[in-house]
């Protein structure tokens, strides 16, 4: 081994090496002379004696903190694992080469169907309507009019007063100067109404729904939610980004079972504690299914869950004041954590709320996009919506109508039903009409084999004290277009010879989560006479008779 | 001479006249002249003044002549020409024209003693003020020389920036030591933010910490509650908060504002007048409600003649009204693109565009704000890469853009992306909800603006909220999409359908912009303008009679279209003069001189409150209390915390002196002008005219 080996360089390295040094040297010196940089080298030095590991982290840190200030903030993906270099040709020629679908695709033959079957109302919506400006009028039964508030003169006069105080439109969100007093009012009143702490109303009912859910349920949190939930609801699950647990609609056994598996899972995987939510409707807006509120709470208490009750339909429909599901079941409305509604659909007027503890509307003020970023209820459909309160306080006895008109043409119906005497409570049932897969097992109903009916031909799985029906064939044509076609005969049907106003339930087939079987929708109102209401159930019978019996 | 006094010919009898103060203005202005402003004035006076203002030889002689035939000093209505004022004692100042410092003394107690609490203004002008000066009037129409959206937006100093963030460095520092403390010693106050009994918190404790710790501190100066219409001002109720604003108590006292943060643009919000006349015979014929969904059998009459009207407004073959501004976009956009769709969003765009976005299942990329290069190269990339992962061409590419951002005050470099869309064959979406009404000659929004053919835009979506002073938006393009639309959109089979109140006030808000055709009657002295309903471009024209119900009556000016013209020349005077004052006097202001929002930049989060208090307190003779909205981080960059004023045709030239004085002051106190000041405010009211007229 020689001993020059260490200290020889080779010769041409000579002057590069000199010049480094010299370079250090100067840097060096340049470095000294900035004011404080002994403290720094002193850093450096003792922090690299006491911890090198500390050392290399600050340098990964920084080489971090550069990167990521370099970075574009909207670049996104071109950096990606799949993304090809194409010269500025080659992308030129990609562009020229692409042709984009149309933005519109041609309807399909159920979406063709859907237009020319909607009617126009000439002149007011009501109980009594036109469907043509000099045509005769006919018997609304599809608007959702329970108490018959559309029409209330009396709502007319208070809107007239606010328009002439408050104008029509608020100009702003409510944080934006758009938080009127009559909000601040009818809020209060409202909450007081239904039972709980306080409320806060939106601008649409749909959209309350839909952005009251991901304001609380975010990613990582669990969502139990009934199978056949309104589509608001859908697209409020769709945007939590939370864990979604379906459980069979309305079954209070499957609910449990669902609950079980989801304690389970959450054991088995331990980590945090997490949000957890039930949600369903007090009237199912898909087929008018009342949901069993005790069963719920019972399981929502034992399991730990919060429950977010959709009322859009039950309150100004059932209980004794008409103040929903919770009234009807005399479940206190405090213990349900939030309690979605629509004024448009129960107080004749328009616009959303939601219902709970002032934490829970407090929260949503900042926190749900729809009442942050969307100017407030007009104040004509907020002091007209505090009247309808009133109004359904005072005045009782339009529940007791109302029921007696649905128990009347509910009668008139129950010769076809496959189950002519549906339970006080939705039970439990095998069948779920609003799911396809379980058409098939619609024949073989045990319930319907207990009490056979042989002219049996539809099914109303509605609760008897629902306004709101849907009305499913027993035995449907082969195709969804099929089925249609027919029941939109039996509409044309019950409007040319009977002179009432139904129609087939709208679906948004194809954007779904699970795609309802066609139905004819039924809306019942107190204000219609006892008479209208017995002919109009004959009158459908008939229609339905016609149509659908011969096999 | 004559001729220039020509009466505007909005809604009074009154004599036109100058005010004191704007003939000191003009002496001022006439003692420092511009030359350059000058100069760049006559170059565009060939080209847009000409449709803008009916001034015969200059502003000078227009002037005179106005001051010396129709200044009458005993003229009762003398205040009322140009300067109705908003509050009670300013306004009987402002008529007694030599007030002795008793009787202003005197009217100053009376106004401290009895502050202003009637819902029913007793005092005219209240919703919308009066303003004939026909100088003070504007088009908003492009020019090609000014930048649509300026390349390099302008920094504060960085010790701004650094007191910016060290304010928000010790409020996040502050606030973890109070919930550390907090949690600890009252733990009552954090229920909601700690798991009890099993169940998870409701709120996250990370999630709401700034709402929290940040927010609550200045919450009186979010969501005021008010009351009224929030018109030219707005009552808002007085209150305090005795435990560090938890819970506010309300004094039972009430303040008259100036209202410079409503989407009133053009003053249509309003509980008289013609439009709520329209409204009151609509409620009585049709109800409130039309209950149900569109789909359903809640279609009235009423809303094929509001979309058919809303088509001819924005130039589109079909149209469709949604009840909800939010929901016309979170409810539309799932309906156009779903999986194997690339959605390309400005970044700024609004919540409801990203809520709908996120339904739809489409692919989204963001482009810079308003940058069309960086649009380009997005473009490139995503149509070459194709889909991710698997290279497959996008089934088709929507870009989404806002009209007018609402925070930015930014109009969209619409030229440039009609030209891209021409080489890259995507679809365009634009949300107009702030620019509809608010922009353009006619009022029809961007296009109008640009003077681009609306059809070039695939979907055109706006909203009723803002200028039209009603409630809900509307989806506009070919009758193709919009039957799509009809039955794929979940507003229209699930949402509540728009009531007939709201139908109503749409239908005669756009048809008094529009006018409607043939005049029931010839306008009054309308010779005097040049770009009289006849003469607009046809796809703007005015509306056929039979576009409107027939139990539907308007007063004669809103029918012709001359009071819907003169607010729109009304705002975008207002708004050209306000940003360009506020620019002169050394704020930051971002956006476009043609914006009727206004963004004023504060940065420091500590400002913010002062700033809306001090607007709102200000006490002291013609001192008019205003309310303005701050913004600040999460709606906007967490540095760039912002005053908006958005203008209204309700406003005159004198509220916005007002407001120009008001900013004035607070600047020196709070030390706002980030930029240069190259006018003191006296020079910047006194110059309004060339200020609005100049380009820069």
């Amino acid at each position: 081994m020689s001993s020059t080996a260490p200290t020889e360089i080779p010769t041409p390295l000579i002057p590069l090496l000199s010049l480094l040094s010299s370079a250090f040297l100067t840097l060096q010196s340049l470095f000294h002379r900035i004011p404080g940089s002994p403290i720094i080298v002193r850093y450096i030095k003792s922090s690299y004696q006491d911890d090198p590991y500390r050392s290399l982290l600050e340098v990964l840190l920084l080489a971090f903190a550069v990167r990521t200030l370099l970075q574009r903030r909207t670049g996104g993906e071109a950096e990606g694992k799949s993304f090809i270099k194409l010269t500025a040709k080659e992308i030129d020629e990609l562009v020229d080469d692409w042709q984009p679908v149309a933005l519109v695709e041609e309807p399909n033959e159920l979406d063709a169907m859907i237009l020319p079957t909607v009617p126009t109302i000439y002149g007011p919506n009501g109980i009594k309507v036109k469907t043509s400006p000099t045509g005769k009028s006919l018997l609304n039964m599809v608007t959702p009019n329970w108490t018959g508030l559309v029409e209330n003169e009396r709502l007319k006069q208070v809107a007239v007063e606010t328009l002439h105080s408050y104008g029509v439109g608020t100009c702003g969100p409510a944080g934006f100067y758009g938080y009127i007093d009559v909000h601040m009012d009818f809020e209060q009143e409202l909450a007081n109404f239904i039972g709980t702490e306080s409320s806060i109303t939106y601008a649409q009912g749909f959209a309350a729904v839909s952005s009251c859910i991901p304001a609380f349920a975010k990613r990582g949190d669990i969502i139990v939610a009934d199978r056949g939930c309104n589509f608001a609801i859908q697209k409020g699950l769709q945007i939590s980004r939370s864990t979604i647990r379906w459980f069979a609609h309305g079954d209070m056994a499957d609910l449990e079972k669902v609950l079980q598996s989801v304690e389970r899972d959450l054991k088995r995987k331990g980590g945090k504690l997490t949000k957890k939510f039930i949600v369903a409707e007090g009237i199912f807006e898909n087929d008018g299914m009342l949901l069993d509120l005790p069963k719920v709470m019972e399981l929502k208490k034992k399991f730990k869950y919060r429950l977010m009750l959709d009322e859009t339909y039950s309150i100004g429909m059932v209980g004794a004041h008409g103040k929903g599901l919770t009234e009807y079941y005399g479940v206190p409305a405090a213990e349900v954590d939030m309690i979605f509604g629509s004024m448009a659909s129960s107080f004749g007027t328009g616009g959303g709320f939601c219902a709970g503890s002032s934490v829970v509307c407090s929260h949503q003020r900042i926190n749900s996009s729809a009442s942050v970023f969307s100017a407030s209820l007009p104040a004509l459909l907020t002091t007209t919506s505090s009247t309808a309160l009133s109004i359904l306080l005072t005045t009782p006895t339009l529940f007791t109508t109302l029921q007696s008109n649905v128990l009347t043409f509910r009668a008139q119906l129950s010769k076809l039903e496959a189950v002519p005497s549906v339970p006080p409570t939705s039970s439990p049932r095998p069948s779920l009409p609003v799911l396809p897969s379980s058409a098939s097992s619609t024949e073989s109903i045990p319930i319907g084999a207990q009490t056979p009916n042989k002219d049996a031909i539809i099914q109303i799985p509605s609760h008897p004290s629902s306004a709101l029906m849907y009305i499913f064939l027993l035995n449907p044509p082969s195709t969804v277009e099929e089925e249609e076609a027919l029941l939109q005969d039996v509409v044309d049907e019950v409007q040319t010879n009977g002179s009432i106003l139904i129609t087939r339930a709208r679906r948004l087939r194809g954007q779904e989560t699970f795609e309802p079987e066609p139905s004819l929708k039924v809306c019942v109102s107190a204000a219609m006479g006892k008479k209208d209401v017995e002919k109009a159930g004959q009158a459908l019978r008939a229609a339905l008779v016609k149509f659908c019996s011969s096999e | 001479m004559g001729k220039s006094s020509r009466r505007s010919t909005a809604t009074s009898s009154t004599t036109p006249s100058i005010t004191p103060s704007a003939r000191s203005a003009f002496f001022n202005s006439k003692s420092t002249p511009s030359p350059s402003v000058s100069e760049q004035k006559s170059a565009r006076t060939s080209l847009i003044n000409v449709l803008s203002r009916p001034r015969p030889t200059s502003a000078v002689s227009h002037l005179f002549a106005v001051s010396n035939e129709g200044f009458s000093p005993f003229d009762d209505d003398f205040d009322l020409s140009d300067q109705s004022t908003i509050s009670s004692y300013a306004s009987s100042i402002s008529s007694t024209r030599h007030p002795s410092a008793e009787d202003v003394a005197q009217l100053y107690k009376d106004y401290l003693d009895k502050p202003f609490v009637n819902i029913k203004s007793t005092f005219k002008h209240s919703e919308f003020g009066h303003d004939n000066n026909p100088n003070w009037r504007w088009t908003s129409q492009w020019n090609p020389d000014e930048p649509i959206h300026p390349m390099v937006e302008i920094q504060p100093p960085y010790y701004v920036l650094l007191t910016t963030y060290i304010s928000y460095l010790m409020f996040i520092v502050l606030g973890h030591i109070r919930d550390f403390f907090g949690k600890r010693f009252v733990p009552a106050h954090y229920a909601h933010l700690m798991s009890h009994n099993g169940y998870a918190a409701l709120n996250s404790d990370f999630d709401s910490f700034y709402t929290r710790r940040l927010k609550k501190r200045i919450d009186d100066i979010f969501s005021r509650p008010v009351t009224g219409v929030a018109g030219r001002s707005i009552v808002v109720y007085d209150r305090y908060s005795n435990d560090e604003q938890d819970t506010f108590q309300y004094t039972g006292g009430k303040t008259r504002a100036l209202n410079v943060s409503s989407y009133n643009y053009l003053g249509f919000a309003s509980s008289s007048g013609g439009c709520a006349d329209a409204v009151e015979v609509a409620i009585k014929r049709y109800g409130i409600s039309s209950a149900g969904f569109r789909l359903d059998a809640s279609t009235l009459d009423l809303h094929q003649q509001t979309e058919k009207l809303v088509a001819r407004f924005v130039g589109a073959e079909a149209a469709m009204v949604i009840s909800q501004g939010f929901a016309t976009n979170s409810t539309t956009i799932p309906a156009l693109v779903g999986k194997g769709c690339l959605v390309i969003s400005d970044e700024l765009n609004h919540a409801s565009i990203r809520f709908g976005v996120r339904l739809s299942g489409a692919s989204i990329r963001m482009f810079k704000h308003n940058d069309m290069k960086s649009l380009e190269k997005l473009l490139r990339e995503c149509i070459s890469q194709g889909q991710p992962r698997t290279h497959r061409p996008w089934k088709k590419i929507l870009i989404i853009v806002e009209g007018l951002y609402s925070m930015e005050g930014s109009l969209v470099n619409l030229p440039q992306l009609i030209e891209l869309r021409r080489r890259y064959k995507f679809y365009l979406y634009v949300d107009e909800a702030h620019s509809i009404g608010a922009i353009g000659p006619n009022g029809r929004g961007v296009c109008d603006y640009f003077g681009i053919d609306s059809r070039e835009v695939d979907v055109l979506m706006g909203t009723f909220t803002k200028s039209f002073g009603a409630a809900g938006g509307y989806i506009a393009g070919s009758k193709e999409l919009i039957d799509r639309l009809r039955v794929r959109s979940h507003a229209m089979c699930y949402a509540e359908s728009m009531s007939p109140a709201v139908l109503t006030q749409i239908i005669a808000s756009m048809g008094s912009i529009m006018g409607i055709a043939p005049p029931l009657a010839s306008p009054a002295e309308e010779e005097s303008d040049s770009v009289s309903i006849v003469s607009r471009h046809a796809v703007y024209g005015p509306a056929p009679a039979s576009s409107l119900p027939t139990w539907l009556t308007l007063p004669t000016t809103l029918l012709n279209g001359t009071e819907g013209r003169e607010r729109l020349r009304r705002l975008a005077f207002n708004s050209r003069y306000l940003s360009s004052g506020l620019r002169k006097l050394g704020f930051i202001v971002y956006g476009h001189r043609d914006s009727p929002i206004i963004p004023l930049l504060v940065f420091s989060p500590g400002k913010m409150p002062y700033f809306s208090q001090m607007m709102l307190k200000r006490i002291g003779v013609e001192k008019t209390p205003i309310v303005v909205v701050v913004v600040a981080y999460p709606a906007t960059p967490l540095i760039s915390s912002r005053v908006r004023f958005c203008l209204s045709a309700s406003h005159t030239k004198n509220d916005i002196d007002m407001l120009l004085r008001a900013c004035d002051e607070i600047a020196d106190v709070l030390d706002l002008r980030y930029g240069k000041q190259t006018m003191t405010v006296d020079e910047v009211i006194a110059s309004a005219e060339e200020l609005v007229a100049a380009n820069f």
